[in-house]
């Protein structure tokens, strides 16, 4: 299949009070059309980051200093200008967020909310745009699209108000879609109808999906790929099913078996498992490999020497000094 | 914005000072306008024989120093007071608004710049600044609009930064972006009518604070002149003979606390009106 997103080497810096932080190292990505990449790591490694830096919109704005290449359909966005960039925002790449109840404008209905976005970047007359509007709402399950859309935000419920934002960020058919981290702020059940939602979306119109979240669960069910980020670094990338069942990055280990779980374990040890230690400070500097200082396995090299890149079959990839020495 | 007639209704009903506030507001307005149909006489017209005579049937509020109708007057000031009053906000809110948008939405040094400037009106007593302008540009009605405007802009910049630096980091605004809507297009759609409720507030509560600096650079001589019928220039004239004749400075001063009572209290309640949770 054709990839819509490729991200090769991108690093990004933010210039900030405290002088220069980098908080990507190295990132390369890819999304095919129709696919669904998750991405998984703790608070604070660079997830959503990664997702403004797509954008172009970082909270350095221009200032941030970003390497390497952010492919989009052919085109490189890191060497777009900010009003160039304004006709893929919205239009080719849609993004989605954490918290549903403070994403639309308290002011104004949904339906006017909508058809602003619509009319933005389509050549639709108000008319047209409402009644795409309404179409929309009615192919995220939203039972009166009539009626919501003349109501004000704070008269739905969060899941609703995810759902209509989900028809805003699908309305233009954009190529790429963004989700962060929007299940996070609703409840178990209407998780499960979103994911299921964005499933759909993706599968019928071929939008690709970067699904940026830190719940395991949700990601394992919704992901076709999953790229696992530690400290702005992606430590390894595989097929959901690969990575899930067989991780081979000490940090996904940990990850997952820090899962809580209803059945008991086999061995007997109901204690949740955390991983010591914190996710390092941006600015401190490390000269080998970012998670060294937490794992468990670490070996002398970890702590000297960045792990190389380490490709394998399935678009398979992991950044650890660990395999090699199994290998070898 | 989220205004039925109906929750209008409720919220006077509900709030019966707002209902006071609006309906003292209305009178004032109404008079104003209907002046030359409430009046019996002109505002000017002299008659030394009927002079500083007291309230009667021909002349309700009594007459002046020059035999004019004290009641013509007072409801021909209420033009002018209404006027000056509306005026002077509009046209403060206005260019306030702009500057404290650009200052709040930019930030960096456009924000430095204009935050500078505006401390520096601030940090004069309102009151002696506009009457340093006004003396500096010469007495009269048009000159003290003029000064009262230039100290009143700094609170609707100050108001409107505020606003704006707190909404730019709200959700929605961050997903405009996202959704490739232009920065012009995001306030004008997302940051202004969040504003609207305090900067609608401020404005209402700014037209008595407006009105009775106005008022009261008239009194001290630096704003209307005499033949003017405004109050503050009328209560100035009347200072003399307040002892006597009561009746002369008494009801200027009386519908100089009605507008701006009046309007004080509207403010409050049309925060209870724009706020979109409030009931219909």
């Amino acid at each position: 299949m054709e990839n819509i997103l490729s991200i090769k080497n991108l690093s990004v810096s933010l210039s900030g009070k405290r002088g220069i932080v980098p908080i990507l190292h190295n990132i390369s990505l890819e999304v095919e059309q129709g696919h669904i990449l998750g991405i998984v790591g703790e608070s604070g490694s660079g997830k959503s980051m990664t997702a403004f830096a797509i954008n172009q919109l970082l909270p350095g704005g221009r200032k941030s200093i970003v390497d390497g290449s952010i492919s989009f359909c052919g085109e490189d966005l890191t060497e777009k200008t900010e009003k160039e960039m304004t006709k893929f925002r919205g239009k080719e790449i849609a993004m989605i967020f954490q918290e549903p109840m403070t994403c639309l404008n308290p002011v104004f209905t949904i339906g006017r909310q909508m058809k602003d976005v619509i009319m933005t970047h389509q050549k639709k007359s108000s008319k047209e745009a409402e009644k795409q509007a309404e179409e929309m709402l009615e192919k995220v399950h939203i039972r009166n699209p009539n009626r919501v859309l003349s109501c004000y935000p704070y008269e739905l419920s969060g899941g609703m108000r995810q759902r209509v934002m989900i028809a805003i960020a699908l309305s233009c058919s954009p190529k790429l879609l963004i989700a962060d981290e929007p299940t996070t702020a609703l409840d178990v059940t209407i998780q499960a109808q979103i994911i299921f939602l964005i499933k759909e979306a993706c599968k019928a119109t071929g939008t690709g999906v970067i699904f940026i979240s830190h719940d395991l669960g949700v990601v394992s069910q919704l992901c076709d790929t999953i790229a696992v980020m530690y400290s702005g670094q992606i430590v390894e990338v595989g097929r959901a099913a690969d990575v899930l069942a067989h991780p081979q990055h000490p940090y996904t280990k940990a990850l997952l078996a820090s899962v809580p779980s209803f059945t008991p374990r086999e061995d007997g040890n109901d204690t949740l498992s955390a991983i010591p230690g914190m996710v390092p400070d941006p600015l401190e500097v490390i000269t080998g490999c970012r998670f060294a200082p937490r794992c468990s396995y670490a070996m002398d090299i970890c702590h000297k020497k960045v792990p190389p890149l380490q490709i394998f079959a399935d678009g398979y990839s992991l950044h650890c000094h660990l395999q090699k020495e199994v290998e070898n | 914005m989220i205004i039925s007639p109906k929750k209008i209704i409720g919220i006077l009903e509900q709030n019966t000072l707002t209902l006071i506030g609006t309906i003292m507001v209305v009178f004032i307005i109404f008079i104003g306008v209907a002046a030359p149909l409430i009046c019996p006489y002109d505002p000017n017209l002299m008659n030394i024989p009927a002079r500083l005579q007291a309230p009667s049937l021909a002349h309700f509020f009594g007459t002046d120093e020059m035999g004019s109708d004290v009641f013509t007057r007072v409801i021909y000031g209420a033009r002018i007071s209404i006027t000056v009053g509306l005026s002077i906000v509009v046209i403060a809110a206005g260019i306030g608004c702009f500057f404290g948008s650009i200052s709040g939405y930019a930030g960096g040094k456009i924000d430095r710049i204009i935050m500078a400037a505006t401390d520096m009106v601030l940090s004069f007593p309102s009151m002696v600044l506009a009457l340093a302008l006004t003396a500096a540009m010469g007495p009269g009605l048009f000159n003290t609009m003029l000064a009262v405007c230039i100290v009143r802009i700094p609170l609707y910049v100050r108001l409107m930064r505020g606003q704006v630096l707190a909404l730019k980091e709200m959700q929605y605004v961050r997903a405009a972006r996202t959704f490739g809507e232009s920065p012009a297009k995001i306030v004008l759609r997302h940051i202004i009518p969040n504003c609207l409720t305090p900067l609608l507030v401020q404005m209402t509560l700014g037209i008595g604070d407006a009105i009775l600096i106005a008022s009261s650079m008239s009194f001290i001589g630096l704003g209307a002149q005499p033949p003017t019928p405004e109050w503050g220039a009328m209560i100035a004239t009347a200072r003399i003979y307040a002892i006597d004749q009561w009746w002369y400075a008494a009801f200027p001063g009386l519908f100089i606390l009605i507008t701006v009572m009046g309007f004080n209290l509207l403010g409050d309640g049309i925060r209870d009106i724009l706020d979109p949770r409030s009931k219909d």
